[in-house]
């Protein structure tokens, strides 16, 4: 076959071949064709949030339990809400709290004239200590008092770190 | 309306000379303003992409699977994986030439899966194609072996193509089907030019053999 005849025969191919050019999809296919794609994508996104919460359930089992629990059980439901607010005012109350007795404290701890072994906590100012207490840690020495001031009044004018011991009858 | 082609690349056309179709030169700012704000996840703009190239994407499929269902599948994924994988569009070729690749890289795998098992699901020829003068002489030019109608013919035709491997089936859909310049074609196919040629060259006479009946 020489080249002539396979470019006319080529030409006769090419020609046939055109044909497929007349094949068409169903009327108005191509109409839809780019909102199906774009739902396939905004399906796609929509699964992948739940397959991130489907896997979170899958992996916590019992965190499904509590959701189901508190869905079914409006009490229940009440209830937990209740004791979340309860957490959280009392949370910022003693955070409050915190941080003013830590602005307290901080200057009132001299830790470098005690002497080795000893341990203050000099906390006169804090609502919930009543009286400096120094614990010695000492085998050698005897625990032998505990001063410990009644008041709680009194402890409010106390605002420096004293040293103290305690002492334990018949320990010695 | 003509699904395979856009109308300046109809019959008019001569598939040695086509390319109508834009080039990484020739890709209006306009496109690249519209990947920028699909990248960012303008589902508007992607939109207006997917109509662009929905045609041509869609046909490339169907004329490879030769399966109306297949293609239709297969050239929306094409466009969901594109979307997925917008931020790694790096703008090296044109839109247009990156999707075409990711449809064929996909079409490829598919008909890998399904070899020997797939079952033509044509589409219907339009009315345009009985009075396309090529085929007219080619139905009306009637011999005792040829004389055929233009359903059978797109048959025959559909399972000679099937008949060829997938790199030669595309060679001639891009080429000679659609149209495409072998430049075009290279970048699509990943491969160099003379590939593309000699691709072209050995699918031609293959249909040649499978359709002589059917040839003068």
């Amino acid at each position: 076959m020489s080249m002539s005849e396979d470019t006319e025969n080529f030409e006769q191919l090419r020609r046939l071949l055109a044909l497929k050019r007349h094949e068409q999809p169903p009327p108005g296919y191509f109409n839809n064709f780019s909102r199906q794609v774009i739902l396939r994508i905004r399906a796609g996104e929509k699964g992948e949030d739940a397959a991130i919460f489907g896997r979170i359930s899958w992996e916590a089992p019992w965190l499904q339990r509590i959701w189901a629990a508190l869905e079914t059980k409006p009490i229940l439901a009440g209830a937990f809400g209740v004791a979340l607010c309860s957490l959280f005012i009392a949370g910022v109350v003693f955070s409050d709290k915190g941080d003013v007795a830590s602005g307290a404290l901080a200057p009132s701890m001299d830790t470098a004239s005690m002497p080795i072994g000893q341990v203050s906590l000099a906390a006169a100012d804090h609502p919930f200590l009543a009286k400096p207490v120094v614990l010695q840690s000492s085998s050698t020495s005897p625990i032998d008092t505990a001063k410990i001031d009644e008041s709680l009044l009194g402890a409010l004018g106390k605002l420096r770190a004293e040293p103290g011991s305690l002492s334990f009858p018949g320990a010695n | 309306m003509v699904m395979t082609e856009p109308a300046s690349r109809k019959a008019s056309k001569p598939p040695d000379e086509p390319a109508d179709a834009p080039s990484e030169a020739t890709a209006p700012v306009e496109e690249m303003d519209l990947v920028r704000r699909a990248r960012k996840g303008d589902l508007t703009a992607y939109d207006e992409l997917v109509r662009r190239y929905q045609e041509r994407i869609y046909a490339t499929v169907y004329h490879m699977t030769a399966n109306h269902e297949d293609a239709n599948d297969l050239a929306q994924e094409a466009f969901i994986k594109a979307f997925q994988a917008l931020k790694s569009f790096k703008g090296g070729s044109s839109f247009y030439t990156w999707v075409y690749r990711i449809a064929v890289n996909k079409t490829i795998n598919f008909l890998k899966q399904r070899r020997n098992k797939g079952q033509m699901s044509l589409d219907d020829l339009d009315f345009n194609a009985e009075h396309d003068p090529d085929l007219v002489a080619l139905i009306s030019d009637k011999t005792p072996r040829r004389e055929v109608g233009l359903a059978e013919l797109q048959e025959k035709l559909n399972a000679a193509m099937q008949k060829l491997s997938e790199p030669h089936r595309l060679a001639v859909t891009l080429h000679d089907v659609q149209g495409l310049s072998h430049e075009e074609i290279a970048k699509i196919m990943d491969c160099n030019v003379g590939t593309v040629r000699s691709r072209l060259f050995y699918a031609r006479q293959q249909l040649q053999a499978y359709l002589s009946d059917y040839l003068k």
